[in-house]
């Protein structure tokens, strides 16, 4: 019976529950406070967002305390903001107190409450949007016509009073336009357009921000019709452009008057030739291309480029800081100046092979009293050499000439390139050429005869491995040039010192010549270099007959066999190996390319291969 | 050999005093103004109180700015979700100050009353912000917006209240201003070792200045058009 009663009990409890189930009827969900906003920091509204209602009418109401009061009130305005909102009217409102604000939802199963939101109404000022938005076109007599746009600050706001300050913000478009162009007013209530499209539909909108709030909605489009005959010429642009353009053709027409062979060049530089070593270019007009891809095959192949642009700079010179190359006093002669070139001390500084055995043919100069002076070719000179069996060869002009100057290396440690034109003080008694010179001075009976290899004018450095000359077949090196032993006394001419540091020059078929001296009769004696190692070889031999002049005025020169073993001036050949770690090539002499100078040429060639070609 | 020793350390001591009054003419004349204070009533007077009231207006807008910044970013970072702000309800320690609540309470004070209103809020905030700006330094990972906005509202604070100083003594002139300022003392439970109780006291801290800053900020733009335009700005 018990049990009974109490099923039954059970039975009809959940009968009702699954009766209100089925009903749908459960205690309301919970709301959720949305939002409240202070249009003027005199009132505010806020608004929720019901939660489900359990499916029984449910009412909902607005509780809220204030900081530092512990009573609770209800909101005493559900209609003035809308449905699901409460409006605090000017009464009810404090500025810089905290409002603890909570909706309830009720209904006959429960009452559900929202999380309590705080609020300042301090902090949540949206201000209306402005009001009364006109526009009108305005047409002035002497000036450019505008649009004036004109508002009022938006409703309930104290302005006047300073309770309030508000900032205003326009946007206008074409009626077709898509992006929106807008203006920032700050504080005025007007603003004038003056850059509009004649026959278009302006649509404009204004908005406002408080000095410390949100900003408004944009306020309800306003539209105006700028008629077809609206002057819109903005000719200030086009007097701009039009000064400018003037002024950068005046500018054009100067750097073309003052600097126009400069600029062409600079613009149009002149066409190098081919600087593949080995490359030459009258081979290839000859035709003759079994010659031609032979000279190729001897060089190193590709040239290592850093080493071009090394050697068409500038030339180094070995050995201590201080020592400058200076021009020569009648520096106006040259040409495009080579640049003076500092001393380099350190073999390693980057130039790499460039810095060994590189050979500068230089014009010829002014033979000096000093033995170890040097200076730089001045222009066009003539290197005269009557007493010696050399001849000064004009250089051929080929587009080689843009080859390199090969590299002086001056004596001592390192290797390193000449120094070009320096003053007698800064000599160095130990740089090689001065050897050189000496070899000159004997050869040619001269005292105080110095020889610059440089070719200042050419401004480049030909690398020894350069060119090869196309006939040189298994010839014998070019007769070196001693120009600089000349007695002409404009004309310097130094000795190139084969260095050999460069591994740009393959062992075969080029080999390389040092200087060992100079006979008495003014023949030359050369060793060949047959690889890398320092140190004279035991054998020289002489060069001092001529086999033939090239086409490109390069004296082929045939080793003498009868003249061997000449004793080698022992303090040249001492000095030498010291100096020259890495013997240089055979010195090359670059021809400039002004006719009429004196250009060294070396070649040295030993076997097939044939010499060096310098230009 | 005295009396040399003692006329050289007058002429000394005498041109140290004229240098000292040379440099301090100098610094004196650094100050908000480069123009020379007006003395009560003066005809001559350079500064004139609109641009007085202009600067106040800005510096005052300003501060309430980086304040409320800095609270928000405090906020983000270091309040969400603790319920600090049920904390912070009467927290403030300037809320002794009777302070108008609301724009027809805020018109019908008088604008001595309220400027010594604005003057003791300010001279309440010089301690507080002192120690805000040490202790958020200490504060670990404290956040270079969060320190360098403090840093500068410290300074803006000083500069706006030599400012109010001068308006006080232009607007009124010979009333006395010595009203006594609330005292903050919350600078234990800023270094207190539990992190949450010393992030809540920087928040009442940060809640209050963001506060205080914007009724200073009100009360001046209403006094500057109470005063100088007359109403209608």
């Amino acid at each position: 019976m018990k049990e009974n009663a109490a099923s039954r009990v059970v039975f009809i409890l959940l009968l009702f529950l699954n009766a209100s189930l089925l009903n749908g009827q459960s205690p309301p969900g919970k709301p959720k406070l949305i939002k409240c906003r202070s249009p003027g920091k005199e009132t505010f509204t806020c608004w929720w967002e019901p939660g489900e209602d359990g499916g029984l009418p449910t009412n909902y109401t607005l509780t809220y305390h204030k900081e530092g009061e512990t009573l609770i009130h209800e909101c005493p305005d559900y209609i003035t903001g809308g449905p699901n909102s409460c409006y605090f009217s000017k009464k009810h409102t404090s500025i810089w107190k905290m409002y603890v604000i909570t909706v309830n939802a009720i209904n006959q199963m429960g009452i559900n409450s929202s999380d309590p939101l705080y609020v300042d109404v301090t902090y949540i000022v949206e201000p209306e949007p402005p009001a009364n938005l006109t526009l009108e076109l305005k047409h002035p007599e002497d000036r450019k016509p505008y649009l004036w746009i004109k508002w009022f600050p938006p409703t309930l706001t104290d302005v006047k009073s300073g309770w309030f300050m508000i900032q205003y913000e326009i946007r206008l478009k074409p009626e077709t336009a898509t992006d929106w162009e807008t203006h920032f007013a700050a504080k005025q209530t007007q603003l004038k357009i003056f850059s509009l499209y004649p026959g278009q539909k302006y649509i404009v909108q204004v908005r406002c921000k408080p000095d410390h709030g949100y900003w408004s909605e944009w306020s309800p489009e306003s539209s105006i019709q700028i008629p077809n005959d609206f002057p819109v010429k903005d000719t200030t642009v086009w007097i701009f452009v039009a000064v400018l353009s003037a002024v950068i053709c005046l500018i054009m027409v100067w750097a073309v008057a003052f600097k126009g062979y400069s600029m062409v060049t600079c613009i149009l530089p002149p066409v190098p030739g081919p600087k593949i070593k080995g490359f030459d270019i009258h081979l290839l007009e000859k035709g003759k291309s079994e010659e031609l891809l032979r000279a190729l095959e001897s060089q190193d192949f590709p040239p290592t480029s850093d080493c071009e642009d090394l050697l068409m700079e500038f030339i180094e010179v070995d050995d201590s800081e201080d020592q400058q190359l200076m021009p020569r006093p009648s520096k106006e002669h040259m040409e495009q100046g080579m640049k003076p070139v500092r001393l380099d001390a350190d073999s390693d500084s980057g130039r790499g092979s460039c810095d060994s055995p590189s050979l500068l043919s230089e014009k010829c100069d002014e033979p000096q009293a000093h033995p170890s002076k040097f200076h730089t070719p001045e222009g066009p000179e003539k290197l005269e050499n009557p007493e010696t069996n050399l001849t000064c060869l004009q250089a051929p002009q080929s587009t080689n000439r843009e080859g390199k100057l090969p590299y002086f290396h001056a004596n001592g440690p390192k290797s390193s390139t000449w120094p070009f034109p320096q003053p007698p003080s800064l000599y160095n008694p130990r740089y090689s050429y001065h050897n050189i010179a000496d070899m000159c001075e004997l050869a040619l009976g001269m005292a105080g005869t110095t020889a610059t290899l440089l070719d200042q004018t050419d401004q480049h450095a030909l690398k020894p491995s350069k060119t090869i000359e196309a006939g040189g077949e298994g010839k014998a090196a070019k007769q070196r040039e001693s120009e600089g032993c000349s007695s002409k006394p404009d004309q310097d001419t130094a000795w190139p010192l084969p260095q050999d540091k460069t591994p740009l020059i393959s062992a075969k078929p080029l080999e390389y010549v040092e200087i060992h001296k100079v006979s008495q009769d003014g023949v030359l004696a050369l060793f060949p270099k047959q690889n890398e190692k320092v140190g004279a070889s035991e054998t020289s031999k002489e060069y001092s007959k001529v086999s033939r002049v090239t086409d490109s005025n390069i004296l082929v020169l045939l080793p003498d066999p009868q003249v061997q073993n000449l004793t080698l001036l022992e303090e040249p050949a001492k000095k030498a190996p010291p100096a020259l770690p890495n013997p240089a090539e055979a010195a090359l002499a670059v021809s400039p390319t002004t006719p009429g100078n004196c250009r060294l040429q070396l070649g040295w060639g030993l076997g097939p291969a044939g010499f060096m070609h310098l230009q | 050999m005295k009396h040399t020793f003692y006329t050289f350390l007058k002429a000394f001591t005498g041109s140290r005093l004229l240098l000292l009054l040379v440099v301090s003419n100098l610094l004196l004349c650094q100050g908000v103004v480069s123009t020379p204070v007006c003395p009560n009533g003066a005809g001559n007077c350079q500064v004139s109180l609109r641009d007085l009231f202009d600067r106040a207006v800005m510096v005052s807008h300003y501060i309430h700015n980086l304040s409320s910044e800095m609270f928000n970013e405090f906020d983000k970072r270091y309040a969400q979700g603790k319920g600090f702000i049920t904390m912070a309800l009467n927290s403030c320690h300037t809320s002794s100050l009777p302070t108008p609540e609301d724009k027809e309470q805020a018109q019908q004070t008088h604008h001595e009353v309220l400027m010594s209103l604005i003057l003791g809020l300010l001279r309440s905030w010089n301690d507080p912000l002192y120690h805000l700006v040490t202790e958020v330094r200490g504060m670990k990972g404290a956040p270079d917006a969060i320190l360098s906005r403090a840093i500068e509202i410290e300074e803006e604070n000083k500069r706006l209240l030599e400012g109010m100083e001068m308006i006080f003594g232009q607007v009124l002139p010979g009333a006395k201003e010595t009203e006594p300022y609330p005292v903050w003392s919350g600078l234990p439970s800023l270094q207190t070792n539990d992190e949450d109780a010393r992030y809540s006291a920087f928040y009442n801290l940060l809640h209050c200045l963001r506060r205080d800053s914007s009724k200073i900020d009100t009360y001046l733009k209403l006094l500057n058009c109470r005063i100088i335009y007359n109403n209608n700005c």
